[in-house]
C-alpha cells in the first residue's frame, strides 16, 4: 500500500512537500488552518535575502550571482505556473518603498526591470492611499541600478481607476476587478493613451492591482507591446491570492485533497521513515478521532505564519512572578520536537524578564532577528521519528520562498 | 524666581553682540522663554541639539496637572498650577483634552480610613478646579465604579473621579517655537552648543560656539546672556561654560511609558505598583498610555529607552486593577528623563517648588542662567519668571503677556467636520489635523486647495495627510522622518511606521532637497529605532505582527538597520578598507550558495 503522508500547512513549503511526496506515489492529504506567510507576501521569489545577495555581489565586484535551479525545483515552478524564475539569472523588482531590488524570481504580475536599458518607465498617478507616483518615480530614478541602466521613472496622468470607490478599496479587490477581461481591455486602452501621451516608453509600472486569481500582467503587456507590471509591496499583496489559486489548482492536479482544520497535537510516531510502525497520530481541533498517517510533515510556518507562538511565561502570572528559565517560544502544535535558532536551543527567556529582546528581536545587518530565526530544530528536515519539518517552521534558515520550496521538496522526498 | 542675588551689571542691549539672549535647549522651558523674551522685544537665538521636544517635553505623561501633589504641603502651589493650567487652555485650547480619572480603593488594611481621608483631600482640590475649568470630584461606590469602567477588578471599597487635562507635549513645544520664530527669534534645531565662552577677567558670557550635527559645520554667536534650559542635560551644559556640574544640579529621573493601540478605558485609572508607587493607565489621544517609572539615570541622554523590566513592572501594577491589560496590544514604549530639582532648595520658599532659576553670577559667570526642574503644566509660569529676570537685566519695561496671547493655532476654533468635507478627507483625519494645528489647519487646507493630490493619506493609522507632512517640514523645522513623527504622530500608531515611513522619507527628501536615498535611510533608521522601543513590550499578540513587519520591511526596503545602503554610498571611497573585515561573511555566503 502507498505510504500515507499528512502535510500540515498549505503555504509554499507544504505545497512543495505535498507535490514531491505525491510524485513518489504517496497518498497525500494537506490540512491547514488558514492564511500563512506565503499568502501575505508580495510575490518576490528569493533564495537568499536580497540584501545579502547585493552585499555579496558588491564584495565580489561581480554581477549578482544566481545559481542554476535544481531540476525538481524547476519542474515544481513550471507546474505551479505562477512564477517566472529564470534559469541562471535573477530579476529586478521595483518596490513601493522606492527601491530597486534583485530577486531570484517573481510572481508573473510583477514588473521585471532587468531587460530595460536607456528608457523611460511610466508610473500612472492614482488617488490611492499607498500610491504616490511622483515620490516613487523620484526615488526609483535615484536608485543605483536605474542610474547604471539609464532608466528614468516618470509619473504620468493616466486614469487607471475606473470607479470612484477604487480610491479606497483594498489592493486585492482592485486586483480582482482586472480578472475581468473587459476591464483589462479598458485598462489596456488607458495605458495605450498614456504611452501615446508620453511619446512612448520602455515599460509601465502599476500598483499591485493586476489580477487576484491569476497574474494578468503578461496578457496586458503582450497586447500593449511594452512590459507592464506591478511594483512589489511588502505585505498584503494580491500575490498571496494568486498563490492560493495556483496552489489549489496544483493540489487538485496531483490529487491531494486539502482540508481545513487546526492541528492541536502530533505524536506517537514509532518507526522512522521507511520503517513499518504504527504511524503518527494527528489531533485536530474539534475532532475526537485523530487522523493517522505514516509520516507527518510540519509546514506550519514560523512566527509570522502562525506556526510558532510567542508565550512569555509571566503572561499568565498573578502577582507572583514566575522564575526565570522558561523558553518563551513554542510550536503552536504540541509535538515531540525541540525549538531553537541557528545557534542551537533558544536562549531568550522572555521579553519582560531578561535577555534583551529589544536588541535581538529585529535583524541587524548580518544577523537575522530572533523572531525570524526561531523554529524547530532538525537533522536536515527530520524533527522526530515520523515527523519532518519544512519551510519557515525550521530553525535558523533563510525566510524565503525558494528556501521553503527546497526544504519542502526534500521533506516530501524523505517522508 | 531667583534664589541667588542677580548680578550688579545690567547690560542694556549691546552693539557687540549678535543676539541679546541665547537659549540652549528646545524643550518646553527653552521654547517658552524664547517665546516670552521675543514677545518682550529681546533678540533671541535658540539652539536645540536634537529636535524640539526630543527630551522630557516630548516624552512626558502628557498631562497638565493641577498640582494635586502640593495640596497638603503648599496649597498656594496648587492654586498657581491650576491657574496656569487655565492659562494654557486659554492660549492653546485646541491642544487640550479632558482626562477624567478614577481612583479605585482596594479593600485592604486601612482601606476605609484612607478612603475617607482621600475624600476630604479631593474636596479640597475641588476648590481650585474652576480655575482650570475642571469638574469637581465624585465619590463612587464599587458598583458605580464598575459601571463606569467595567474592566475594573478587585475587592474595592469605593473610589473617586477627578479631572485633569491632557496635552501633546511635542505640539506644545512646536507652537511655542513657531510663535517665537514669528516674533523674530532664530531657532536652530539639530545644532548643539559646544562651548559657552566667557571673559577671562570678569567671567561674563560673551558668546556660544555651536555645531550643526548633520553637516558638521560650526559657528559662533556673540551674546551677553545665555539661558541653560537643557533639562536633564543641565549639568553638562553648565560645564560647557567651565562651571562645575554641581552648579546646575538635577536629579535625572528616568520615566517610561507603554503605549497601547487604542483607548482601552473610558477613564484614566490609578493603580499601585508592587512597591506602592502610583501609576496609571490613561486614554491619551487615540491610544492608551501606561506610566510611569522614576529611576535615577546616568546613561546617554540622547539614547534613553525603556527596558523589558520597566515594562513588566508597569504592566504588573496596572493588572492589579485592570487585568485586561494583559490582553491588550502594546505598540510601543517611550522614555524620558525628568530634570527634577536635585534637592529641595535652602529657603522656605523653594521647599515646595517644582522649579528654580539659577543665576550663575554666584558661580562667577554673570549672564548665565539655568532653569531647573519644571513641568509641562507650569512651563509658562517658569518661562515668565525667567524672562522677568532677563527683563530686569536688559532694563525692559515690557510685561509678560504670554498668558493672554494665543499660541499659533489657538486663536479660533475650526470646525473639523466642515474641513473634512471641504478637503474630502476622512473625518477622523480632519479632527486629528485640527487637534494638532488648531486654526493653522486652515493653512494646510490652503496647500491642498492649490495641490489637491496632497490630500492623500500618508499614514493611515494616525491618520496623516501629505499636505501636513510637507507643512511641518516647511514651517515647523522638521528635518527627518523622526521629526515628522514627533510633530504629527505619523508612524507612531499600530503599524509602527511600516506603511508610511518610506513614503515619508521620500517626502522629506523632496522638501529638503536631499537625495532620495537619504530619505530612505532615514525611514529605515526610524523603523529600526521604533522596533527597538516596541520589542521590550512585545506580548504574544504582538509577536506575530512584529515578525510580519520584519518580513515586510525586508521585502520592500532591505534588512532594517542594514549597513548596505551606507556601504553602497561610500563604496568607491573605501572599498579596500572594508574588504578584509567582510571576508568571513563572503565565505559564509559562498558556503551557503554551494
Ligand atoms: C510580509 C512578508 C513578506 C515576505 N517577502 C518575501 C520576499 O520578498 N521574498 C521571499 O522569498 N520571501 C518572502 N517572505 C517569506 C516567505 O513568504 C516565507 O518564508 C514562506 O512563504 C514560508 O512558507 P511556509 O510554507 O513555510 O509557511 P506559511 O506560508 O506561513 O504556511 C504555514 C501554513 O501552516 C498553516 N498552519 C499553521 N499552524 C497550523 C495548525 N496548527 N494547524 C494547521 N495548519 C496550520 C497555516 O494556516 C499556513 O497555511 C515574506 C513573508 C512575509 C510574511
Ligand atoms: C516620564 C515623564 C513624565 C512626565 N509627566 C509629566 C506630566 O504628565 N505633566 C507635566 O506637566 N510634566 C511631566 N513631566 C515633566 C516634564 O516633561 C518636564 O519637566 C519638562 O518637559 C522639562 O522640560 P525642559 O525644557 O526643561 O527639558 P527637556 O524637554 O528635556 O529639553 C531639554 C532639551 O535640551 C536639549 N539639549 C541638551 N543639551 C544641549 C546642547 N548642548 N545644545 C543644545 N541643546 C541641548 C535636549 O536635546 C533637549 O531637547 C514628565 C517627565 C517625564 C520624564
Amino acid at each position: 500500500m502507498a505510504r500515507s503522508i499528512l502535510v500540515i500547512g498549505a503555504g509554499v513549503a507544504g505545497l512543495a512537500a505535498a507535490w514531491s511526496a505525491a510524485r513518489r506515489g504517496a497518498r497525500v492529504t494537506v490540512i491547514s488552518a488558514g492564511v500563512g506567510e506565503t499568502a501575505l507576501a508580495g510575490g518576490a521569489v528569493d533564495d537568499v535575502p536580497w540584501e545579502q545577495l547585493e552585499r555579496a555581489a558588491r564584495l565580489l565586484g561581480s554581477d549578482l550571482p544566481a545559481g542554476d535551479l535544481a531540476p525538481a525545483m524547476r519542474q515544481f515552478a513550471a507546474e505551479l505556473g505562477l512564477w517566472d524564475v529564470p534559469q541562471a539569472t535573477g530579476v529586478r523588482l521595483a518596490t513601493v518603498a522606492g527601491r530597486i531590488r534583485p530577486a531570484r524570481g517573481r510572481d508573473r504580475a510583477l514588473l521585471d526591470l532587468t531587460p530595460l536599458r536607456r528608457t523611460r518607465v511610466l508610473i500612472p498617478r492614482a488617488a490611492r492611499a499607498a500610491w504616490d507616483a511622483d515620490a516613487l518615480a523620484e526615488a526609483l530614478t535615484d536608485e543605483p541600478f536605474a542610474r547604471a541602466r539609464g532608466l528614468r521613472f516618470l509619473p504620468v496622468d493616466a486614469p487607471v481607476l475606473r470607479f470612484d470607490d477604487e480610491r479606497r478599496i483594498a489592493d486585492g479587490d482592485l486586483a480582482a476587478r482586472h480578472d475581468d477581461p473587459a476591464r483589462l481591455s479598458w485598462l489596456l486602452e488607458r495605458l495605450r493613451q498614456a504611452l501615446d501621451g508620453a511619446g512612448g516608453a520602455g515599460a509601465i509600472l502599476l500598483g499591485p492591482w493586476l489580477g487576484a486569481r491569476a497574474p494578468r500582467a503578461e496578457a496586458l503587456a503582450a497586447r500593449l507591446g511594452v512590459p507592464v507590471g506591478e511594483a512589489l509591496i511588502g505585505a498584503g499583496s494580491p500575490a498571496g491570492l494568486r498563490f492560493e489559486a495556483a496552489r489549489d489548482a496544483l493540489l487538485a492536479a496531483i490529487g491531494a485533497p486539502r482540508r481545513h482544520g487546526r492541528v492541536r497535537a502530533v505524536g506517537g510516531g514509532h518507526g522512522g521513515p521507511g520503517e513499518p510502525g504504527e504511524g503518527v497520530a494527528v489531533h485536530v481541533e474539534g475532532e475526537d478521532v485523530p487522523l493517522a498517517a505514516d509520516a507527518v510533515i510540519l509546514a506550519v510556518g514560523g512566527l509570522a505564519g502562525g506556526g510558532i507562538a510567542y508565550a512569555p511565561p509571566e503572561r499568565f502570572a498573578g502577582p507572583d512572578l514566575p522564575a526565570r528559565g522558561a523558553a518563551p517560544f513554542a510550536l503552536s502544535i504540541e509535538a515531540p520536537v525541540t525549538m531553537g535558532d541557528a545557534r542551537g536551543a533558544f536562549g531568550v527567556v522572555s521579553s519582560m524578564q531578561g535577555p534583551e529582546l529589544d536588541v535581538i528581536a529585529w535583524p541587524r545587518g548580518e544577523r537575522p532577528g530572533a523572531l525570524e530565526a526561531v523554529g524547530v530544530r532538525c537533522e536536515g528536515v527530520r524533527a522526530a521519528p515520523g515527523i519532518l519539518a519544512a519551510g519557515a517552521t525550521l530553525a535558523g534558515r533563510a525566510r524565503t520562498v525558494l528556501d521553503a520550496v527546497t526544504t519542502g521538496l526534500r521533506a516530501g522526498a524523505e517522508a | 524666581m531667583t534664589i541667588l542675588p542677580s548680578s550688579a551689571a545690567r547690560p542694556a542691549r549691546r552693539a557687540d553682540t549678535d543676539v541679546d539672549v541665547v537659549v540652549i535647549g528646545g524643550g518646553v522651558n527653552g521654547v517658552g522663554v524664547a517665546r516670552d523674551a521675543s514677545q518682550r522685544g529681546l533678540k533671541v537665538a535658540l539652539f536645540e541639539r536634537n529636535d524640539l521636544a526630543f527630551g522630557a517635553s516630548g516624552n512626558s505623561s502628557g498631562m497638565i496637572h493641577g498640582g494635586l501633589r502640593y495640596l497638603t504641603s503648599d496649597p498656594h502651589v496648587t492654586e498657581n498650577s491650576c491657574r496656569d493650567s487655565g492659562h494654557i487652555q486659554a492660549i492653546a485650547p485646541h491642544l487640550l483634552f479632558r482626562i477624567p480619572f478614577l481612583v479605585p480603593f482596594e479593600n485592604a488594611r486601612h482601606g476605609r480610613i484612607l478612603y475617607t481621608l482621600a475624600d476630604g483631600f479631593f474636596e479640597a482640590y475641588d476648590k481650585y478646579q474652576p480655575l482650570k475649568r475642571g469638574k469637581p470630584h465624585a465619590r463612587l461606590s464599587p458598583d458605580e465604579l464598575r459601571r463606569l469602567e467595567p474592566g475594573l477588578h478587585g475587592d474595592l471599597v469605593g473610589g473617586f473621579s477627578f479631572d485633569e487635562w491632557g496635552i501633546d507635549g511635542a505640539r506644545l513645544c512646536i507652537a511655542n517655537a513657531v510663535d517665537a520664530i514669528e516674533r523674530g527669534a532664530r531657532v536652530y534645531v539639530g545644532h548643539t552648543v559646544e562651548r559657552i565662552e566667557r571673559r577671562e577677567d570678569t567671567g561674563e558670557v560673551v558668546a556660544v560656539r555651536y555645531r550643526d550635527r548633520v553637516t558638521g559645520e560650526g559657528g559662533r554667536l556673540r551674546t551677553s546672556t545665555v539661558v541653560n534650559a537643557t533639562g536633564a542635560w543641565s549639568p553638562i551644559t553648565a560645564s560647557l561654560a567651565g562651571l562645575p556640574a554641581s552648579s546646575s544640579r538635577v536629579r535625572p529621573g528616568k520615566g517610561v511609558h507603554v503605549v497601547f493601540d487604542r483607548r482601552l478605558t473610558n477613564y484614566a485609572i490609578m493603580s499601585k505598583t508592587i512597591d506602592g508607587r502610583q501609576i496609571f493607565v490613561e486614554p491619551w489621544e487615540n491610544m492608551s498610555v501606561v506610566g510611569t517609572t522614576d529611576d535615577d539615570f546616568y546613561g546617554d541622554l540622547d539614547q534613553v529607552r525603556a527596558t523589558s523590566e520597566e515594562v513588566r513592572y508597569l504592566i504588573q501594577g496596572i493588572a492589579r486593577v485592570f487585568p485586561q491589560i494583559h490582553e491588550a496590544r502594546a505598540i510601543g514604549t517611550f522614555a524620558g528623563v525628568r530634570p527634577t530639582l536635585y534637592a529641595y532648595g535652602p529657603t522656605e520658599d523653594a521647599l515646595s517648588r517644582e522649579h528654580q532659576v539659577i543665576d550663575h553670577a554666584a558661580h562667577g559667570a554673570p549672564g548665565l542662567y539655568s532653569m531647573i526642574g519644571g513641568k509641562l503644566a507650569s512651563f509658562r509660569l517658569f518661562a515668565q519668571e525667567m524672562t522677568d529676570v532677563l527683563a530686569r537685566r536688559f532694563d525692559l519695561g515690557a510685561r509678560c503677556v504670554t498668558h493672554t496671547t494665543a499660541l499659533p493655532g489657538g486663536d479660533r476654533a475650526v470646525d473639523a467636520l466642515a474641513l473634512s468635507r471641504r478637503l474630502e478627507i476622512d473625518a477622523v483625519a480632519a479632527r486629528r489635523l485640527v487637534y494638532r494645528h488648531g486654526s493653522r489647519a486652515l493653512r494646510i487646507e490652503e496647500r491642498v486647495r492649490e495641490r489637491p493630490r496632497e490630500a492623500a493619506t500618508v499614514c493611515p493609522c494616525e491618520p496623516v495627510i501629505e499636505a501636513e507632512v510637507r507643512y511641518v517640514l516647511r514651517h515647523e523645522l522638521a528635518r527627518s522622518v523622526a521629526d515628522v513623527a514627533r510633530r504629527t504622530r505619523l508612524g507612531l500608531g499600530a503599524c509602527g511606521g511600516m506603511r508610511c515611513a518610506a513614503r515619508c522619507g521620500q517626502i522629506v527628501a523632496q522638501e529638503l532637497s536631499l537625495p532620495p536615498r537619504d530619505g530612505m535611510r532615514q525611514a529605515m533608521e526610524f523603523l529600526s529605532r521604533q522596533a527597538m522601543t516596541r520589542a521590550v513590550a512585545l506580548g504574544p499578540e504582538q509577536a506575530r505582527q512584529e515578525a510580519l513587519a520584519i518580513a515586510s520591511v525586508r521585502s520592500e526596503l532591505g534588512a532594517p538597520a542594514d549597513d548596505g545602503m551606507t556601504a553602497a554610498a561610500c563604496e568607491d571611497g573605501d572599498r579596500r578598507s572594508t574588504r578584509p573585515a567582510r571576508e568571513p561573511e563572503e565565505r559564509a555566503w559562498r558556503d551557503r550558495s554551494s
